[in-house]
């Protein structure tokens, strides 16, 4: 009898940098049959990232200009291709729309994220509320993550607790640590843009055998690769925090790090001030003092223990009645060791 | 006739007489709203969205063969709040009215929306 299918939606880099460890787990499990969807805007991007894991998508679709038309390449591809249940990442409401509309059961991966600004300004928390509300299971990266959906009545039967997934995919990869400099890297939103540009080359200045680069560009494994030869990560960015903190290299934060609140509270990421020099002190802190920085480091991520791509399997195959859901992961940060 | 845009523009604009034309007599109506539903609840709180809100606009419409599906943006006086509606459409009717609403934008801004 054949296993049933599921499809993983990478609607960018990031989603298949966090898709693909679950992929190799639904594999390893033998329960259900996964296919990876490249989408988006650049699928060619997404397919180059689950590339790095030694995987190929099995359906390619056009690029999507808009979400209109990603929900609209959805479903004519399940219309014909019906598949038992879509895993979407994070801010994916296109996928899951389109699922829903099929009434195909949407397995949502790192649900729960919130800025907390109930405003006209957080469109993007909008449409994760929307996701959630479509949503057939819930699972989130952190406690703080599986409380908003609660907070938002979603069903606590229906929220679990796994973990992110980013640690999985890092430790997959393996990256070594190459540089002989010390390498900061920096991805902000354009509107940090100036302070944080004003504020690498002063740091350049001070400090000769200082490389900054740029994680904006990079596609996966190139950043993981950066990653992991980081001292330091100048960030507003969740994904790019969650990736060092999973490289464990600390973070700054320029800004109000609204959806950063657990990497705050454990430690390894701190905000920042997004004027140049408050960026120049804070940075030389910790160039100063590697001590430090390691400290920061060492208070590890909270987004994920290893075990999240084994879990979101597992709870996958539950849904469609193949074993168990998982145990949630145990409700607490994981310290990283210091390089 | 672009069914989907007579019940938009309909619906939005209040005109209960027009929406209830499009429906077909055994329209079926599902909602994410702690209520019971059919097609007479659907038009309530229809008609409570177009006389309470601000603005109605349709953020995003996505068309099938056999149906669609639109993406709201309701403008409430003192916040806003989205809604997702899937349509099914045969013969120039409306069969099939499934809404999503963000319930915690739309409980904090159109209160009493859908209470009895």
């Amino acid at each position: 009898m054949s296993l049933p299918e599921v499809h993983l939606v990478g609607g960018t880099c990031a989603d298949a940098f966090r898709l693909a460890p679950v992929a190799v787990a639904m594999r390893d499990q033998n329960r259900l049959r996964p296919v990876l969807l490249a989408g988006g805007a650049d699928p060619a991007a997404v397919t180059r990232t689950f590339a790095a894991f030694g995987l190929t998508p099995e359906v390619t679709l056009p690029a999507a200009a808009d979400r209109a038309s990603a929900i609209y390449r959805l479903d004519q591809l399940w219309a014909v291709r019906t598949p038992a249940a879509v895993l979407v990442r994070g801010d994916d409401l296109a996928a899951a729309l389109a699922a829903y509309w099929r009434r195909i059961p949407v397995v949502h991966l790192d649900a729960g994220r919130r800025t907390g600004w109930l405003g006209a300004a957080d469109a993007a928390d909008a449409d994760r509320r929307l996701l959630a509300q479509v949503a057939t299971v819930h699972l989130a990266a952190t406690p703080a993550a599986a409380m908003n959906l609660l907070d938002e009545h979603v069903v606590a039967g229906d929220v679990l607790l796994t973990g992110g997934t980013a640690m999985d995919a890092v430790r997959a990869l393996d990256p070594r640590r190459t540089a002989e400099n010390r390498r900061i890297l920096v991805g902000v939103e354009a509107a940090r843009d100036e302070p944080v540009s004003m504020a690498a080359r002063e740091l350049a200045a001070l400090y000769p055998d200082l490389d900054v680069a740029a994680a904006g560009p990079l596609g996966q494994p190139e950043r993981i690769r950066l990653l992991a030869s980081a001292y330091l990560v100048v960030t507003d960015d969740e994904d790019l925090t969650e990736e060092a903190l999973a490289a464990n290299v600390p973070v700054l934060v320029p800004g109000p790090g609204g959806r950063l609140a657990e990497a705050l509270n454990a430690g390894a990421a701190r905000l920042v001030e997004p004027v140049a020099d408050a960026l120049v002190a804070e940075v030389s802190r910790l160039l100063d003092s590697r001590v430090r920085r390691d400290a920061m480091a060492a208070a590890g991520s909270p987004y994920g223990d290893g075990l999240a791509a084994v879990r979101v399997a597992q709870a996958t195959a539950a849904l469609l009645g193949h074993g168990q859901f998982p145990e949630p992961m145990p409700a607490r940060p994981t310290a990283g060791v210091p390089r | 006739m672009d069914v989907v845009g007579f019940w938009t523009r309909s619906w939005i604009s209040d005109d209960r007489t027009a929406v209830r034309r499009l429906l077909a007599p055994d329209v079926e109506v599902e909602w994410n709203l702690d209520a019971a539903v059919d097609d007479e609840e659907l038009l309530q709180v229809q008609h409570r969205i177009a006389a309470f809100a601000d603005t109605v606009a349709v953020l995003e419409r996505t068309t099938a063969d056999d149906g669609a599906a639109l993406i709201y943006d309701l403008v409430a006086p003192f916040g806003r709040a989205r809604m997702v509606e899937f349509l099914a459409v045969a013969d120039g009717r409306i069969t099939e009215v499934r809404q999503v609403y963000d319930v915690t934008a739309t409980d904090r801004y159109f209160p009493g929306l859908y209470e009895n």
